[in-house]
């Protein structure tokens, strides 16, 4: 487990995700009211990217097949997916964005 | 209450599994003519064809999923005929099932091509798992594949089997590639994937006879004889109806139905693609061959069998993926639109404006990101000043 810059604080715009590649995974970085948020960026259903997604009121919704999913919790909102995301720790550190993989 | 579903496809099963989450005490029985579990078909012409055994867009689950559920599952049972009178249905082996309420979720069938020689067995047509099976077992490098129709499927099947190495020709008598569901200018563009790719589009092109030879088929088209090791014949669905027609259920190409699902007989219901739905917008009814009508659709016939009203009322969309490019098409598409283009880098998203300015139906290539947007622009019916549609600095979202 290691905590991996995503991008400055201020570089961050709402409903607009950063997307960082680890190894195999890539990740989803969320600007949301309350703060940051690190979800999978794959959906669960078929092979999408969320970060590719339409993004509102802390959900954010498969490009392909409008699976939705929580992007506080990674929780699975709707059909077509039935598997939640993965979720990540974030922090701000020196104000730039981590999260924790 | 004893609930019997004919058809064990993805409007059988959506069927089946929410009705399970609306009434725990539901008896219900999912019978299915393949020996597969239920599974949703938009793999067939693209994954499955490239190799991939389980793709999780199959959405099939084992058998235990459905014992868990307490759906009674049996597979490899064709029903051969519907007693609206005594209330039951028979199978093929003689076997009389009795029901309260009935759902008849039987799919449709790809057509075939009505000239000599289509009998031949080197003519396909692809709509079960076994037709894909039996298609990618086939497809080898070199192999010349000739694809009768320039739809969805033909062309799915198209770009699979360039990537796969064979030598692939699409004749379609129309003069454009989905012409049914895009406009021109989408046409156009996705002409251009499949020739760039090296398949040969062949337009205006109908396809009269195919003389079977030892060593080919030949094709005869209005444009000569062409030589093909296999043909793929991909000119649409027809609906699996005749067994609620000869039970007396009203079909017109399709069951006909209610927003609820509900037939002409007041224990049947009809879900997914064999039924023809009642439109309160459109003002018809209209039968719909997508995966979206299979998935949503069984909602209101799930809540109907349970008491609630929850028409089925949806935007129609499909898509299409093809070369890695994600396609998705939404709402209307027919004559008297002028199609706007918005574009960004490799999204594109086409706009069909009528008279009043009235978005009314929209093409997204690789920008799924908009179909939500979209939706609620198409419905809420406002006209939009054009130089706002087409402004690259106002998002879609701030004109819902």
């Amino acid at each position: 487990m290691a905590w991996h810059d995503v991008a400055p604080e201020g570089d961050f715009l709402e409903e607009i995700p950063k997307v960082v590649q680890v190894g195999e995974d890539r990740v989803a970085v969320f600007r949301l009211d309350d703060g940051f948020y690190a979800i999978s960026d794959v959906c669960t259903h078929e092979y999408a990217l969320l970060s590719e997604g339409f993004c509102e009121d802390g959900k954010v919704e498969c490009p392909l097949h409008q699976a939705c999913f929580d992007i506080r919790t990674g929780k699975v909102l709707n059909e077509p997916a039935e598997i939640d995301v993965e979720t990540y720790p974030t922090r701000v550190e020196g104000g730039v964005v981590q999260f924790q993989l | 209450m004893r609930t019997v579903i004919v058809g064990a496809g993805q409007a059988g099963r959506r069927t089946a599994e929410l009705l399970r989450g609306l009434d725990a005490g539901h008896d219900i029985l999912l019978l299915g003519e393949e020996a597969e579990p239920p599974y949703d078909r938009p793999p067939l012409s693209k994954e499955i064809l490239l190799g991939e055994e389980h793709p999780r867009g199959l959405m099939q689950r084992d058998a235990e999923a459905y014992d868990a559920q307490r759906i009674a599952l049996r597979l490899g049972e064709r029903v051969a005929g519907i007693d609206l009178g005594a209330a039951r249905v028979e199978t093929n082996a003689g076997e009389r099932i009795a029901y309260d309420s009935l759902v008849v979720a039987t799919g449709a069938r790809a057509r075939n091509l009505p000239i000599p020689g289509a009998d031949d067995r080197r003519v396909l047509t692809l709509r079960s798992m076994a037709d894909a099976r039996a298609l990618r077992a086939r497809l080898r490098p070199g192999l010349r594949l000739a694809v009768a129709g320039a739809g969805l499927i033909g062309l799915e099947v198209a770009a699979a089997a360039i990537q796969l190495g064979c030598a692939v020709t699409v004749l379609e008598m129309g003069e454009r590639a989905m012409a049914r569901c895009v406009p021109e200018a989408i046409s156009t563009r996705i002409e251009a994937w499949h020739r760039a790719a090296g398949v040969v589009l062949e337009f205006g092109c109908p396809l009269t006879a195919i003389r079977p030879e030892s060593d080919a088929l030949h094709l005869v088209t209005s444009r000569g004889v062409i030589a093909a090791d296999l043909l793929l014949v991909a000119i649409g669905a027809i609906p699996n109806s005749e067994l609620a027609r000869e039970a007396g259920i009203a079909v017109e190409d399709g069951i006909l139905a209610d927003a609820s699902g509900r037939t002409s007989h007041p224990q049947v219901f009809a879900a997914g693609e064999v039924a023809r739905i009642w439109q309160e917008a459109a003002g018809r009814h209209i039968r719909f061959e997508t995966w979206q009508v299979a998935q949503h659709q069984p909602v209101a016939v799930a809540n109907a069998l349970c008491g609630a009203q929850r028409p089925y009322a949806e935007l129609p969309w499909h898509w299409t993926d093809q070369y890695g490019r994600n396609v998705q098409i939404l709402g209307a598409h027919g004559a008297g639109l002028d199609w706007l283009e918005r574009e960004d880098g490799e999204r594109l998203a086409s706009l069909g404006v009528d008279a009043e300015g009235r978005v009314q139906g929209a093409v997204l290539i690789d920008n799924g990101r908009e179909a939500t947007p979209l939706r609620r622009i198409i419905a809420a019916g406002r006209p939009i000043e054009r130089d706002r549609l087409l402004d690259p600095s106002v998002a879609l979202r701030q004109l819902c």
